[in-house]
């Protein structure tokens, strides 16, 4: 199976990925690079949060270092950019093209339509990929100077792992309602909204008495396992590409039994 | 393979709205077909089901002798398409644009690609986003043509194009047609089709109202006829004449004006009993035939809850 379609979709997302990517990693090494401070005066003003703010946002472990990148850097800022990514890439995967009419000069070409899909789902990931890769190696390289020693390269490469399949499986998301109804504003709109009620879901199931819930919840596949203390979770890491993989070949089906929207 | 195209029941709904209604309709190998049909008459609906871009409600079509959803790779590889509404992502050059249109069907000689973007008058350096609508559909036309496809089918190809580029545009389809090639295209404008097609079908509110060479339509086709005398005549010895549509005698009954259809024979012979100091004919037009077709279609049809 040629490429064409993959590369090309790389190419064409450069611009935008080299955002994604430069915007993450600065992000990420910024607020890594405040745990000195963290670890010495934050975590009393801490105290003073209510508990149950504490409690879901695990801020009692500020202290240690992967406590602090937890509640933090790859607990808040860098899942919901993950989010983000997804959402607007896997929105413009198909959705965009349909609605805009260019997919169907795609498509009169010797392309199908579950190869476009899988070409495209390929350059998400490589883009996911990418950014995470980038985010692992911006650690490693502030890893001495913020005091973030007691974490391993290993433990980092597990979270940013995560941190690449989370962003995978939103926008397996994207890409699956994309490819069902063909339209873009829907696309995003629902792919963010679930986003933000699983990230919900996952941060307060416990405090809510519901902790069943954060079983659906992508974010709790992300960083529940706690990957900067224990390493690659594999199960964790399974079940998010067994997600994904099932929201594309969901929406590849339905893709290929509809009409394109004129 | 006698056929490029075979049309069987042919039906397209759109909820309840029709597209098309029981189209049956063959295309030869080796023909220019000239599709006409007011706006909305379904021609659109014909072309993307023939793409497999959309599937029909019932019935069958059959390109090249292959199934549009089965064999799509296959068929797809051994056509060329212009959209109707062609749009490509402006984010690129026309070089990359063809370059990777190319790649997809396992690629085309550049010098190809290079010879039609020459004779259409198109930039490839060029910027897509910064280009005239009129340049942007040449860019649809080299991707059409740029493989020489067995089977061409274009959606309204010249619209947007200046006179010139229509008659490249015609000479592209008439070396097609020299080649062996199969050409599908739809069109509004007469004079194209009458250049190019050796057979026309009209289509109106998704059913097929017409279907016949170009000849036959032209031998039935409308002349606008004059024919002065030296001394009057009187109206009645021609009003009854085969072909003869309207005639009209000036006051002065020297000079009869009128329209004719097929051949002039019956008339050119009455007048002949006549002393005939000049003879006006038109060359017939399809045109009028057209416009007969065409007249009092629906501007927006209505829904069918009949299916
Ligand atoms: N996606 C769609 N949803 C609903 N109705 C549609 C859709 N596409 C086409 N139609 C309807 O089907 C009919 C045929 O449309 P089609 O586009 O095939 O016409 P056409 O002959 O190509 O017209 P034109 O000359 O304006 O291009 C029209 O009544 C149109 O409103
Ligand atoms: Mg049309």
């Amino acid at each position: 199976m040629r490429a064409t379609v993959f590369t090309k979709t790389l190419r064409d997302n450069r611009r935008s990925l080299i955002g994604w990517t430069a915007g993450t990693t600065l992000a990420a090494a910024m607020y890594a690079s405040f745990y000195p401070q963290m670890a010495t005066g934050g975590a009393e003003s801490v105290q003073n949060f209510p508990e149950a703010m504490r409690e879901a946002f695990h801020l009692d472990d500020l202290t240690s270092a992967a406590g602090y990148l937890q509640s933090s850097v790859f607990g808040l800022i860098l899942p919901l950019l993950a989010l983000f990514y997804g959402a607007a890439t896997g929105a413009r995967a198909t959705a965009g093209d349909e609605e805009s009419g260019t997919l169907d000069l795609l498509l009169a070409h010797p392309v199908t339509r579950t190869r476009l899909i899988l070409q495209r789902f390929g350059a998400l990931t490589a883009g996911a990929c990418g950014i995470a890769a980038a985010v692992w190696i911006a650690m490693l390289g502030i890893r001495e100077s913020a005091d973030l020693t007691s974490i391993s390269p290993l433990e980092f490469l597990a979270q940013c792992l995560n941190l690449a399949l989370l962003a995978v499986a939103f926008g397996a998301l994207a890409m699956g309602i994309g490819a069902a109804t063909g339209r873009r504003a829907l696309v995003f709109a629902a792919t963010a909204g679930i986003g933000i009620l699983t990230y919900a879901a996952h941060t307060f199931a416990g405090r809510l008495g519901a902790e069943w819930a954060a079983y659906f919840s992508p974010f709790h596949y992300y960083i529940g396992g706690e990957p900067l203390k224990h390493g690659i979770q594999w199960g964790d890491a399974g079940v998010l590409a067994a997600a994904s993989a099932a929201l594309v070949v969901a929406g590849t089906y339905r893709f290929n039994h509809r009409d394109l929207n004129a | 393979m006698e056929n490029a195209i075979e049309l069987r029941e042919l039906t397209k709904t759109y909820g309840s709205r029709r597209g098309l209604a029981g189209l049956t309709l063959d295309v030869r190998v080796g023909e220019v077909f000239g599709y006409l049909g007011p706006n909305g008459a379904g021609k659109s609906t014909t072309i993307r089901l023939l793409l497999d871009l959309i599937r029909p409600t019932v019935g069958r079509a059959t390109v090249l002798g292959l199934d549009p959803r089965a064999d799509g790779v296959e068929l797809r590889c051994r056509l060329g398409y212009l959209a109707g509404d062609f749009v490509v992502d402006g984010r690129q050059r026309v070089r990359d644009c063809l370059r990777f249109l190319a790649d997809l069907r396992g690629g085309v000689p550049q010098q190809r690609i290079d010879d039609l973007t020459d004779r259409l008058g198109l930039d490839q350096n060029a910027h897509i986003k910064k280009l005239s609508k009129g340049n942007r559909q040449k860019i649809g036309l080299v991707q059409a043509f740029m493989h020489t496809p067995e089977l061409l089918i274009l959606d309204e190809p010249t619209s947007g194009l200046d006179p010139l580029v229509q008659q490249t545009f015609l000479d592209l389809v008439t070396e097609a047609a020299a080649n062996g090639q199969t050409v599908f295209m739809s069109s509004h404008i007469m004079d194209e089709v009458e250049a190019v097609a050796d057979r026309v079908g009209i289509l109106r509110d998704g059913r097929l109202v017409a279907l016949d060479s170009v000849a036959q339509l032209r031998a039935g086709a409308v002349r606008e006829i004059e024919i002065t005398f030296a001394e009057p005549v009187r109206a009645e010895e021609f009003a009854r004449l085969p072909g003869v549509r309207t005639l009209v005698l000036d006051p002065a009954g020297t000079t009869l004006r009128g329209q004719l259809t097929g051949e002039p024979d019956a008339l050119v012979k009455a007048a002949a009993r006549h002393h005939v100091t000049a003879l006006r004919a038109s060359e017939p037009t399809l045109d009028g035939l057209f416009h007969a077709y065409y007249a009092d279609a629906e501007a927006a049809p209505r829904s069918t809850a009949a299916v």
